[in-house]
């Protein structure tokens, strides 16, 4: 499970958004799983299970602390206009950063597991609990999502 | 053939069947605009593993590591530990006995070790086994200033003899390097009078006499056929 931490983040980060949220999730994952680790079956894949543990916090708690965050940097973006410096000191998103949270979550756990995280479509649909084909297909909305929004930054 | 965007996707994450995925790379190696699609994904790939790459190469904070180490239990650890101590006291030979409470605590451990010139560590120095070897009980004088308090014989059947003197009394058993002290208690006289009485320090090294005796104290008889026999 320790050795499983720095991707766990990684995937935390990555749908949070944001470091700060993206921790938080993380440590809400920890704590779901080691509660419930007697449900967890020997001989199966931890990471998987914890992937799906994390993916489930996030889809049932995350998204009010993502609207909340999105709410917030925009208006720091707006009120920084023409200010004298004030936007640096807000939260910087990158391109990529920025693309990934305009994503619909399903489209952005989609690639995050798949892209990111290196999971065969398989195991990334197990994790997300649907058919191999719905992922598949949610995978490449977000493909042509992304690369429609970062067409230019490549 | 017809190949699906789907599929143009999965091909560049090398997620086709075997049979499927030859087909698609027949085609894409006929097809510059299927390559560029190609090219594209993995490109896209490549831009969102080194953007969240950094992130897994930080140190797990502190506060999620700790989530993740096995819990202390101090109280188990200690009990164990203390247990371990109190076996260890246990194992040593002689002085196990000195573990009851109410002899620890009058009891000063160790307070001296002699070091003479061929006197082994722990054992009685010149001047006390020359007492040990020569006084008895029934002749020795009120004013001697270290006092046999009794003889006996300990469970290996050694002559051991309680004594007690101004910086320390206790216990002594010969055995074949010389006279062991198998006790030590406080001196029995504080330095100010010159009454010798019975004190404290006497009282506890007779009850410990008593714990290591096998039978009861020799009488003077049998103290003197021990002392012709050299204690042995």
């Amino acid at each position: 499970m320790l050795a499983l931490m720095p991707r766990l983040r990684r995937f935390a980060v990555g749908l949070a958004g944001n470091p700060a949220d993206g921790d938080d999730l993380c440590q809400m994952t920890i704590e779901r799983a080691l509660t419930n680790r007697s449900k967890w079956t020997e001989g199966t894949r931890l990471d998987s299970w914890t992937y799906r543990i994390m993916r489930n916090i996030w889809i049932d708690e995350g998204r009010k602390t993502t609207r909340r965050h999105e709410t917030f940097v925009a208006e720091e973006a707006g009120a920084g206009v023409g200010g004298d410096g004030a936007q640096e000191s807000a939260v910087e998103l990158s391109n990529v950063d920025r693309a990934m949270q305009k994503l619909p979550e399903d489209q952005r756990e989609a690639v995050l597991l798949v892209m990111v995280e290196g999971y065969a479509y398989k195991e990334a649909a197990e994790i997300v609990g649907c058919p191999v084909g719905t992922l598949n297909s949610r995978l490449v909305r977000g493909r042509d999502a992304l690369m429609g929004m970062l067409g230019e930054a490549q | 053939m017809s190949i699906t965007r789907e599929e143009i996707a999965a091909f560049a994450d090398g997620q086709l069947s075997p049979e499927r995925e030859a087909e698609v790379a027949a085609a894409v190696a006929s097809d510059p605009a299927l390559a560029e699609e190609v090219a594209k994904h993995r490109a896209l790939k490549a831009m969102l593993q080194g953007h969240f790459a950094p992130i897994a190469e930080e140190p797990v904070p502190e506060h999620m590591a700790a989530l993740l180490r096995p819990e202390p239990q101090p109280e188990v650890v200690d009990f164990a530990a203390a247990k371990e101590r109190r076996e260890e006291k246990r194992k040593l030979p002689s002085w196990g006995w000195v573990a009851g409470p109410a002899l620890a605590a009058s009891l000063a451990i160790a307070i001296f070790l002699p070091r003479g010139s061929d006197t082994p560590d722990g054992y009685a120095d010149a001047q006390l086994a020359s007492v040990l070897d020569q006084t008895l009980v029934a002749e020795q004088t009120g004013s001697a200033d270290t006092r046999i308090l009794l003889s006996f014989q300990n469970d290996d059947a050694e002559f051991c003899r309680a004594f007690s003197a101004p910086d320390g009394g206790g216990i002594a058993c010969r055995d074949d390097k010389g006279w062991q002290l198998e006790a030590l208690g406080e001196g029995s006289e504080a330095a100010s009078t010159d009454y010798r009485m019975a004190g404290a320090g006497d009282a506890d090294i007779l009850a410990i006499a008593q714990e290591l005796a096998q039978g009861p104290a020799l009488d003077a008889e049998a103290e003197r056929k021990a002392r012709e026999a050299g204690w042995r």
